[in-house]
């Protein structure tokens, strides 16, 4: 037994070995953090009291988007053509919310409390309900992701019972990710006298809404070229083209509800006027809506991996800002309080992020994640630069 | 703002003219609450030195919980360890809080404080000293204050009492900050100069907690909606789609089978 | 000194006793059954016990809340008039001075070098046989002059006094000449009072020399001033120093430092040609009044301009004002105005114009003729035998030297000085009773030399302060939360100090320190009391009064206290209101109020002032953690272009260089200081590592400070100093 993992590691890719030791340096953080207390190993303080970890749960909820607007796209909408996409989503997704649960509970100040949302409810709290859509959503990505690990024959019967279940799970997966992406957008209404007016809006839930369905399909198309140039599988290239449609009407309808608010609240002077804050804003929507809707209306960029890549790339990237915006850097300062991360704030991200993908990595290489998905076909040498497990 | 948010049963009438940042409300609070050396419910906001030499001006006020008629804090806070109480006193119950600290963003006047320092820190924050109430006795700053720059009374007594002192005093500004910030507190500031110039928040007279509650409260109906949609596009797609379907999962079997 | 009590094991320890238990063994059983019936206090010792404030001289009536043998608030009395229910800030930090973890809880004598803060703790008789084997063995060789004995001003001092009379020496500092040694002396020789009361219910008019009473906090006097501003009375307040009082006065006069006599000499010389005081009236009380439009003739609102920096024209108009305000006008006595030398002159000058208004006058006025001190009760006190005659003459120089300083009041540092020179002879002891002269005395090198000189050196403190960090021996007294002093009067009312929790760690009231120091002084006789109980009674025993009402109640007011006085006397020769003092002239100096110009800065020098802030008291409370949390962190003061000039920022470090020492410590750029000018909170740098909290935070400006005293009034011109200032790289 022993031999047998000592060869497993032997074989493992050296990019393993550097995912792992950063989780440990970010987890031997993380217990000094949860030792030292906030005040020790972070910079928050009252004028921000929430920071880079925040901003990133934030963007990794969005970015983890690709889940839901799959799942809906695949069972609701019955396009049964892009379910070989749905493990590896599904893997980024469950992963995804994973990290950001681990970064609540190192920002939670009480993090022996944890489990206080349950027992102790406030049904007006956007955070409590976000807490709440966040625990369920989870189990309904351990549940659509559960296949990958139940092929062995005696699991029969759970999968039968198990893909009985999966319209009703998909639309209460669907339902309570519409509910949570918004409602991380949510948790700002209460902000109105801090939030800076590019960003405040009532009806900032529907814009986080929209965007994290952008995010969610910019992910699966992103996830595409990087799952073929590193494991050697991916998702049709036609079928991405496919999805590669949809950006420039989602950020389409998305950028019009943007500057559509702003010229109804007659804040739309802000745009140009404001400074660092102009600057941000501008730079979200170039970078992540305008961009991105003109190089996917152009059917080569669509077809082409790279092009595609680096065109979903824009949508991510430009949405993570959107949250920082909206999270940290749009917020009006206050006087005397200046908010840096730490080194220690960094290294737990850090270790947190390669936990994310050495978690994909070595899930996809034992189990069939990729199974449903294309081989590469292409190199000569070898057919991905990761193996991944393809049995049946 | 319905809701049917009710005034609260006392008031604060804080007036800079007369403070003179002598700090005794700061360390009688402190003393009276226990509060850790390194964190406060309470402390001073200022003009800082004004103007020129020689034509300079000075002014201070003690700032802390405004404890709003719709307190931001209450709606937000995840666990519902920030609550109003009966009698309009915004109060803390320090064995609920998880320490998310969304109630240091959600309220507009910038008030809770974490004691970041301690390993499992708490929100530190002024609770009307509602045990002294309880007793009889005025909240500590307000007894302790040397030139009667903080008062404490009914709500009525001290908004009244505001409007008096600004009739009587024609320096003072017309604006008394906090009587509609947010939607209307119990504190309420008479001022020589505009709030602004005092370092205080700028805060618009609409109630956050009320915008929050607009959308929270739409979870219901959203979630219902969504369950709804979803369920009939499936049924739908399903039943009136499924030629459609088969004419598109084909070509991908074919695809499979040749790699 | 290690002290290895942290803060959480301090609130231990004082937590343990239970309630009614505690209160058992140090309150009489009858207090305790009394106060139980008159729900004073409940069953488990719970409940407020009324004692005096120690956090500064104004002492404050305080409500001790206690709970399980813990203080844990402190409210003021409203039965007390000096705080009428309220406490400053250092008033309701007085619970961490009593729970400060650098508190000495036991005797300690000195093992390493003086200054090196080596002690080991100690018995009280050992300490005790110490002290007084060295008291004696000064004596013998040297005689009882040679032992310094002093002690700021407070409710034990009647002991302390009696201590060293007993004992024989004259040699007797106090800290009133760095205080208001030119006030007192000023009013005496003019008025015949030590300092008179003010009354701020009808004033209308009040003119403010230095006396910051906004940060200076006197707490029911600096209400009753802002409720006077409140209800419209004019404030203008002369001051080089945009403080927090110049922050409420309608008018502020920058004036330039050392020469607020001008201003005022100016004003009465407008008040006295023009006849704007009412001559007929003002002359039944003062002696020479119309000589006063001569004297006056040449200080000219012209003249003071010039010296001033303050236009004629404003100076014209405030004179004018000040006088249509008659006897509702108030030129407030201050304790040093503007500390120069000359400062005595300017108190006289503030006593003319309060005659010339005519409050003084009048009963009831804004100005009393009678100290606030006074009182017609007349409290007990132990028999004892008449002291030993003091032949030597004193170090101090009074009255030798100063032959108008009062003796009570002293010269504290020339007595420092005498140390050193040796002139007229050598001090060999000190012993120092609550008091820091370490940090207090001007010249902080000359004093720890003085120090040096010194055969022996015993301190009765509470916590391990600077002159405690140089001692010998230190006793710890019990801090005032836990023991009795000798009664207190205001006015016609006896108040009571009391412990309220059992004394931290092996310490004592200074009433038990002075009598066991006297057993083995062989001063038994002047010590005639068993303990302080023992000593109250005697106290009381003139008076309709028990023990046990003035335990609970706080205050008696004795049936046989009279009121007011109806009769406005003056105590001078006189027993008019002497502006032109024939004593004065006697002793060699001008007998009319006068002008003396004070010391200028040199080229690219400052004057380096000092000052008070709200939160602290002198240089005792820095140590202090609830104030050290809300202080301002302690910079040097320097204008916008003093600092421009010297290419430096907020929180730069700066070198001051004074003609005695230097000092380096971060700077405030503010528009709120004279350029001329820099300012220091007095107080921080202290040198005591036992200190923790305190030790070496900010610096301390009486290492700066030139010793100015003044030949009148002995008082010492803290501000007189001039500095450079220079970027520190």
């Amino acid at each position: 037994m022993i031999q047998k993992i000592i060869e497993e590691l032997r074989r493992m890719p050296k990019a393993v070995y550097v995912l792992a030791l950063i989780v440990a340096i970010g987890g031997l953080t993380a217990l000094y953090r949860l030792y030292a207390g906030l005040g020790a190993t972070t910079n928050l303080n009252k004028g921000y009291p929430w920071g880079v970890w925040i901003s990133f749960d934030l963007s990794m909820v969005a970015f983890s988007g690709g889940a839901f607007t799959l799942a809906a796209i695949v069972y609701i909408f019955q396009k049964k053509e892009f379910h070989p996409a749905v493990f590896p989503t599904v893997l980024t997704g469950l992963v995804g919310y994973t990290s950001v649960l681990v970064i609540l509970f190192m920002d939670l100040g009480r993090w022996d409390r944890f489990y206080h949302f349950v027992i102790y409810p406030n049904i007006h709290s956007a955070l409590f309900e976000v807490s709440w859509c966040i625990l369920l959503y989870s189990t309904v990505l351990v549940y659509e992701l559960s296949p990958v690990f139940l092929k062995q024959p005696r699991f029969r019967k759970l999968n039968r019972i198990i893909k009985k279940m999966t319209i009703p799970m998909v639309i209460a997966g669907v339902t309570l990710s519409t509910l949570h992406q918004s409602s991380l957008g949510t948790l700002f209404v209460v902000m109105s006298n801090r939030l800076h007016p590019l960003w405040y809006s009532m009806i900032l839930p529907v814009f986080f809404w929209m965007s994290s369905i952008g995010s969610g399909v910019a992910m699966v198309i992103a996830g595409s070229t990087v799952s073929y140039w590193v494991f050697g599988r991916s998702l049709n290239q036609k079928l991405v083209e496919k999805l590669g449609r949809l950006i420039p009407w989602i950020m389409g309808v998305y950028l019009t509800a943007k500057i559509g608010e702003l010229f109804f609240t007659n804040e739309q002077n802000l745009i140009f006027s404001s400074g660092k804050f102009s600057f941000l804003f501008i730079l979200e929507m170039i970078v992540g809506v305008i961009l991105p809707i003109i190089l996917f209306s152009i059917r080569k960029i669509r077809e082409n991996r790279l092009a595609s890549l680096i065109s979903s790339s824009l949508v991510i990237l430009g949405i993570s800002l959107n949250r920082f915006n909206t999270s940290w850097w749009g917020m009006k300062p206050i006087e005397g309080y200046k908010y840096i991360p730490t080194i220690a704030e960094l290294l737990i991200l850090a270790g947190v992020l390669s936990g994310v993908i050495l978690a994909f990595t070595l899930v996809s290489r034992y189990f069939p994640v990729f199974e449903e998905t294309e081989k590469r076909t292409n190199t000569p040498i070898s057919a991905g630069k990761i193996p991944v497990n393809t049995t049946k | 703002m319905s809701d049917n948010i009710h005034k609260g049963k006392y008031g604060f009438l804080i007036d800079a003219s007369l403070c003179i940042d002598c700090r005794s409300c700061l360390v009688a609070c402190s003393a009276e609450h226990n509060v850790s050396m390194s964190s406060t419910r309470i402390w001073m906001k200022g003009t800082g030195v004004m103007g020129n030499f020689p034509d300079l001006s000075l002014y201070t006020a003690p700032f802390h919980c405004m404890h709003c008629d719709d307190p931001s804090c209450v709606s937000a806070c995840t666990v519902g360890a920030l609550q109003r109480n009966e009698d309009g006193i915004v109060v803390y119950d320090a064995h609920r809080c998880i320490g998310c600290r969304y109630c240091m963003y959600a309220c507009p006047f910038e008030v809770p404080n974490m004691n970041l320092q301690e390993q499992l820190p708490l929100i530190v924050k002024c609770d009307m000293c509602e045990d002294r109430l309880n007793q009889g006795l005025e909240p500590a700053c307000t007894a302790t204050c040397l030139t009667g720059a903080i008062q404490f009374g009914t709500r009525e007594e001290m908004l009244q009492k505001a409007h008096k002192r600004r009739e009587e005093n024609p320096d003072l500004c017309d604006h008394i900050y906090g009587e509609h910030e947010n939607g209307g507190t119990s504190t309420f500031y008479l001022s020589p100069v505009s709030c602004d110039e005092l370092c205080f928040p700028c805060v618009e007279t609409h109630s956050t907690a009320y915008s929050n509650r607009q959308v929270t409260h739409t979870t219901p109906t959203v979630a219902g909606a969504a369950a709804l949609t979803l369920s009939g596009i499936f049924l739908a797609l399903k039943y009136f789609g499924k030629s459609g379907d088969e004419k598109t999962d084909r070509p991908e079997e074919t695809k499979e089978k040749q790699a | 000194m290690k002290n290895s009590i942290s803060r959480r094991d301090f609130l231990k320890i004082t937590g343990n006793t239970a309630g009614a238990l505690a209160l058992g063994s140090f309150i009489p059983p009858e207090v305790i059954s009394t106060a139980l019936e008159s729900g004073f206090i409940d069953s488990q010792g719970n409940g407020y016990i009324p004692t005096l404030c120690e956090m500064c001289v104004w002492r404050c009536g305080v409500l001790a809340k206690v709970q399980d043998g813990r203080v844990v608030k402190l409210e003021g009395n409203p039965e007390h008039p000096h705080s009428k229910g309220r406490l400053c800030a250092r008033g309701q930090s007085g619970l961490m001075t009593t729970y400060d973890p650098d508190r000495v809880l036991q005797p300690l004598v000195r093992v390493g070098k003086r200054g090196e803060g080596k002690f080991r703790k100690t018995s009280w008789e050992e300490a005790l046989d110490i002290v007084a084997e060295n008291m004696l063995q000064i004596k013998e060789k040297y005689g009882p002059e040679a032992m310094l004995f002093s002690s700021t001003h407070n409710l034990s001092q009647t002991q302390f006094e009696n201590l060293l009379f007993a004992y024989g020496s004259p040699n007797y500092g106090t800290q009133r000449s760095l205080c208001f040694n030119s006030m007192v002396t000023a009013f005496l020789l003019t008025y015949g009072i030590e300092e008179p009361s003010r009354n701020y219910d009808d004033v209308e008019f009040i003119l403010l020399t230095g006396r910051n009473l906004a940060e200076a906090i006197s707490t029911s006097e600096t209400g009753e001033l802002i409720n006077a501003i409140k209800r419209g009375a004019k404030l203008v307040y002369l001051d080089p120093r945009f403080t927090k009082t110049a922050a409420k006065a309608e008018e502020w006069i920058p004036i330039r430092p050392g020469t607020d006599a001008a201003f005022l000499l100016a004003m009465i010389q407008v008040i006295v040609s023009e006849e704007l005081a009412d001559c007929d009236f003002v002359r039944q009380y003062v002696d020479h009044c119309d000589d006063m439009p001569e004297v006056f003739k040449k200080y000219t609102p012209e003249w003071a301009e010039g010296i001033t920096g303050i236009p004629a024209k404003t100076i014209d108009r405030i004179a004018r004002e000040y006088a249509a305000a008659k006897q509702n006008a108030m030129a407030h006595p201050g304790w040093r105005t503007s500390n120069f030398v000359n400062s005595f002159q300017t108190e006289r000058a503030i006593a003319t114009l309060n005659a010339l208004s005519g409050n003084v006058l009048t009963p009831g006025g804004c100005l009393g003729a009678e100290s606030p001190e006074a009182s017609s009760v007349r409290l007990g006190k132990p028999p004892q035998p008449a002291y030993p005659r003091a032949v030597a003459k004193r170090l101090d120089g009074v009255p030798w030297k100063y032959p108008l300083v009062p003796l009570k009041l002293g010269v504290f540092q020339e007595m420092r000085d005498a140390i050193l020179t040796g002139d007229p002879y050598q001090a060999h002891g000190w012993f120092v009773s609550r008091q820091n002269p370490v940090q207090a005395l001007p010249d902080r090198n000359r004093t720890l030399q003085a120090l040096e000189k010194m055969d022996f050196i015993a301190v009765v403190d509470v916590i391990m302060n600077d002159t405690s960090w140089y001692a010998d021996v230190v006793l710890p007294e019990s801090s005032y939360l836990e023991r009795y002093d000798p009664l207190h009067v205001v006015g016609d009312e006896v108040f009571i100090r009391q412990p309220v929790i059992e004394p931290q760690g092996d310490t004592h009231s200074a009433l038990w320190i002075y009598k066991e120091l006297g057993k083995r002084l062989g001063l038994e006789d002047y010590f005639q009391y068993q303990d302080e109980e023992d000593y109250l009674l005697q106290q009381l025993e003139p008076l309709d009064g028990s023990l046990a009402t003035l335990s609970i109640n706080g205050v008696i007011k004795p049936e046989s206290a009279s009121g007011k006085k109806e009769e406005i006397v003056f105590n001078t020769p006189t027993g008019k209101i002497e502006i032109y003092s024939e004593t004065l002239g006697r002793a060699g100096f001008s007998p009319w109020p006068t002008w003396e110009d004070p010391p200028l800065p040199a080229e690219g020098e400052l004057y380096l002032l000092s000052g008070k802030v709200g939160q602290h008291t002198q240089s005792a409370t820095q140590n202090n953690q609830l104030l050290h949390k809300y202080e301002d962190k302690p910079r040097i003061w320097l204008h916008t272009s003093t600092a421009a000039e010297r290419n430096i920022k907020t929180d730069d470090y700066v070198r001051v260089t004074s003609p005695v020492g230097e000092i380096v410590v971060r700077a405030l750029v503010t528009e709120a200081i004279r350029s001329d000018c820099a300012f220091m909170a007095f107080g921080y740098g202290h040198r005591s590592k036992g200190l923790r909290t305190a030790y070496a935070n900010g610096a301390s400006d009486s290492d700066l400070h030139v010793t100015f005293t003044d030949p009148i009034s002995g008082g010492q011109a803290l501000s007189q100093t001039c500095v450079t200032v220079k970027k520190e790289d």
